[in-house]
């Protein structure tokens, strides 16, 4: 038995030995990453973005990085599961406002994970409305909500969709306190829902998207698929970093037209709405900050190069790195913003 | 750059390697053609998009004809939209027609995807104009339609509309998604299901857990002597293939293939849709109904040329509206994003080598597809002569790795697979009709959206009588499927006194 304790204890210092390097490992991305996003969709912003970025850390650190399009449950419990760094996550905004809007599935991100870097910010979001209709513009519809016409606005509720309806209810609140009631929610799901109702007659405004819609405005007033971009939610600097030719025919001077201060929606009376669409990464609360500080340190190398910035850019992405802790800190501040306007309304 | 420097022999090697492996995931139960285009999108990156698209369209046409394979050799659909060619397809195989019926299959493959490549082409901007014309309310009473279809699929009605209103019931729990334009909150779930069932359950361990598993556990019941083949049957004893089988089929071919085509023109109502309304106007207007189910050549043609005819219909919203029409084309739609190409109702317009590469792409995994089956088959229906000791163990771990990775590696799904199959036995045993059930699983949530967004849109019920023409041809369909049904039912009701 002395001969077999012997052994044993050999092996286990070979063992040892052994996982010392495995250990030390340990506090960088394992070899094989799973990066999970909060959407099932693979052709969407998120995907798009997440493989862009993906494509880049994994070429800068040798490693293999897997985007899955597994959707915002899934990939939370995924995240959850998994503190070695072997599964990371990329969203977007919506992962806290589907927290503030109350969202079943949606903790608040700040408590339960580790905020990593932003990487882009979409700057897509669009209102829309029918080109033969009667509205031109967002002064219009907040001046026929005001004066009591009813105002239906097709969103997908509790997250990114339905920020920019909360605050043109809140300026609408502003302006005529009482006349938001007439600002009305049509919950739908995917763009073609949205637009579908917008055909259909069933909405006055639909929320939208730069990339989705933009073919769509350029149609004949007499096609009953024409739209009209009235809004883009993004901050005119966010904007003015696309490229000049901007997207489809729609060049980013056309774009600028539809953002503050040529289109107002007030946040308080003073201050315009804004909203950029950004993604960022998510980590499991107990990951090893050296895989935090690992990541952050390969994306500023990335970014520095600045190859990344022309395949975002290519792909109407604004490139918007911030590391971790910046970006913890600047998201904490953009949710209060917001937290303001939903509370504003919320407590009519 | 020129349509001829882009149809270059990479552009055809990727169609027929596309097709090869769209055939083999269309082949495993639970590995389906969006799975395998989901898989392989990333490669778009480096092949550019025209080559990139010709690989992901190989894998689009293969993926859903090679589902026809397991759904006739071994009874369990390789993807949902070939539920409908087990119910013919398997008896077939059980009386030693397996080669004969995978080639009816195959041809009706062929026909169907051509038909629906030719509507693709020449009406496309059209049809997507007409497509926008179904609002909430005409997808639901198109879902209903469909839905009529388990009364005339049962053996005892009543059991039938049991048997199916239990699967919409099942297929509703979980969450009222948000994604879908729903309130977010959770449907028939007790607390402590809401970690497993927060999702629902996955459709595709449902159906291979209760084709594919129930079938297992009820063979190992009856037990499994050494060296017995599946179907128990020599493979010479079935009648040889002829094209004359498709003689007097030209009605239900184009009708099944314009149905499928339709069906994949409207976004959201889904490809099983397509084949179960194919299915059921073939047995309608069948001389011989009563075959339906029983080893109908007619079926298998009916449920094939329907679900291939989709994928020309499903590239329609996708490439004119910008909007993708069934599952597969959702991720097809990322090909375009990734190479940063605007997909919308100027597409065709502005991108005509892109379109014309596409249609060449489409009418050549058609074609790869035909030759690549038909010569597949003599070895593929050996499958039947495998002992079952072998087979089913293989096919219980093809089931398990399918549930396992269809949503990317969730452990609940192989639960699913597993509840499901004890399920399906149960249900066997106690005559619970198995295809009304899974029916009313597939379109049940489809259902639940289009009826509850109709009502939130337009605030009545009349609506669904008064809202436009469609919808009164739809109602009118509808009768005549429930009359139907019932005159059928009846009728065997007489057959069986006699």
């Amino acid at each position: 038995m002395t001969g077999f304790f012997k052994t044993l204890a050999a092996a286990a210092s070979f063992a040892a030995l052994v996982a010392t390097p495995t250990l030390s490992s340990a506090q960088e991305l394992p070899g094989n990453v799973r990066l999970v996003i909060g959407s099932t969709s693979t052709g969407g912003d998120t995907y798009q973005n997440s493989a862009i970025v993906a494509e880049a850390l994994a070429e800068h650190l040798d490693i293999n990085i897997k985007v899955d399009a597994v959707g915002v449950s899934e990939a939370f419990k995924a995240l959850n599961r998994d503190s070695r760094g072997s599964t990371i996550m990329i969203f977007h905004d919506q992962s806290y406002l589907g927290h503030l809007y109350g969202v079943r599935g949606y903790d608040d991100i700040f408590e339960t994970y580790k905020v990593g870097p932003t990487v882009a910010i979409n700057p897509g979001n669009a209102y829309l409305v029918a080109k033969n209709g009667p509205f031109q513009s967002m002064e219009d519809i907040i001046a026929a909500a005001s004066a009591g016409q009813r105002i239906r606005v097709a969103i997908q509720p509790g997250g990114v969709s339905e920020i920019g309806f909360s605050a043109l209810k809140n300026a609408v609140r502003i302006a005529h306190p009482g006349a938001e009631e007439n600002i009305v929610a049509v919950n739908t799901g995917s763009q073609a829902d949205k637009n579908q109702v917008l055909f259909d007659g069933q909405a006055e405004v639909i929320n939208g998207s730069v990339q989705a819609n933009e073919q769509f405005t350029r149609l004949p007033q007499d096609d009953q698929k024409a739209m009209r971009f009235v809004w883009l939610t993004a901050a005119k600097e966010t904007i003015a970093q696309a490229n000049p030719e901007g997207l489809g025919d729609t060049p980013r001077d056309e774009m600028l037209a539809y953002v503050t201060p040529n289109v107002s929606v007030t946040m308080d009376g003073a201050e315009d709405f804004v909203f950029d669409k950004e993604f960022f990464f998510l980590y499991n609360k107990d990951m090893d900050p050296a895989i935090v500080e690992q990541i952050d340190t390969a994306l500023a190398e990335i970014f520095a190069a600045g190859k990344i910035q022309e395949t975002q850019k290519a792909s109407f992405f604004i490139p918007d790195f911030k590391p971790s802790a910046e970006a913890a800190t600047y998201l904490k501040a953009k949710r209060d913003d917001y937290r303001q306007i939903i509370d504003a309304i919320s407590a009519q | 750059m020129e349509l001829f420097d882009i149809l270059t022999p990479l552009f055809f090697i990727l169609i027929v390697v596309g097709t090869v492996i769209g055939i083999i995931f269309g082949a495993i139960p639970g590995m389906t053609a969006t799975m395998a285009v989901a898989v392989c999108l990333p490669l778009t990156y480096s092949l550019g998009l025209e080559n990139g698209l010709a690989l992901l369209l190989g894998l689009y046409v293969g993926g859903i004809s090679g589902g026809l394979v397991p759904a006739i050799l071994i009874n369990i659909p390789g993807t949902p939209s070939s539920l409908t060619t087990t119910f013919d397809g398997y008896p077939m195989t059980l009386r030693g027609e397996g080669e004969n019926a995978l080639k009816i299959g195959i041809v009706s493959s062929l026909v169907g995807g051509l038909i629906s490549l030719a509507i693709l082409y020449f009406f496309a901007p059209t049809l997507a104009d007409f497509a926008i014309k179904f609002s909430y309310v005409e997808k639901f009473l198109i879902i209903f339609f469909a839905l009529t279809v388990m009364a005339a699929l049962s053996s005892n009605m009543l059991v039938g509309i049991f048997s199916g209103i239990l699967g919409i019931f099942i297929s509703l729990i979980g969450t009222y998604d948000i994604s879908d334009g729903g309130n977010g909150e959770y449907r028939l779930l007790f607390d402590f299901m809401v970690p497993y069932l927060d999702s629902g359950f996955s459709l595709l361990p449902v159906l291979i857990g209760i084709f594919g598993l129930s079938a297992i556990l009820i063979e190992a019941e009856h037990g499994m002597p050494a060296g017995q083949g599946l179907s128990g049957v020599k493979l010479p004893k079935g009648k040889p293939f002829k094209f004359s089988v498709f003689r007097g089929q030209s009605v239900n071919l184009c009708r099944s293939s314009l149905i499928g085509t339709f069906v994949g023109i409207l976004p959201g109502v889904g490809g099983s849709a397509a084949s179960i309304l194919s299915y059921s106007q073939e047995k309608h207007f069948s001389k011989n109904p009563e075959e339906f189910g029983k080893g109908a050549p007619s079926g298998v043609i009916a449920s094939e040329s329907a679900n291939n005819g989709l994928t020309g219909g499903a590239l329609v919203p996708l490439l004119s509206l910008g909007i993708p029409g069934d599952s597969t084309t959702a991720i097809l739609i990322g090909a375009f994003t990734l190479q940063g190409i605007q997909v919308g109702p100027l597409f065709i317009g502005n991108n005509p080598v892109t379109w014309d590469v596409i249609i060449i792409a489409m009418l050549a995994a058609n074609i790869v597809m035909f030759l690549i089956m038909m010569f597949a088959i003599r070895h593929l229906v050996k499958v039947v002569s495998v002992p079952k000791h072998v087979l089913f163990p293989v096919i219980l771990m093809m089931c398990v790795v399918g549930a396992y990775t269809i949503n990317y590696g969730i452990m609940f799904d192989v639960w699913t697979l597993l509840i499901f199959g004890v399920f399906g036995y149960l249900a066997h045993k106690i005559r619970l009709e198995i295809a009304p059930f899974i029916i009313g699983f597939i379109l049940g949530p489809s259902a639940e959206i289009y009826f509850v967004k109709s009502l939130e849109s337009f605030g009545t019920l009349s609506i669904f009588f008064t809202k436009s023409w469609i919808a009164g041809v739809l109602w009118l369909l509808i009768i005549m499927s429930i009359a139907f049904s019932i005159a059928l039912s009846r009728r065997n009701k007489g057959h069986g006194q006699a």
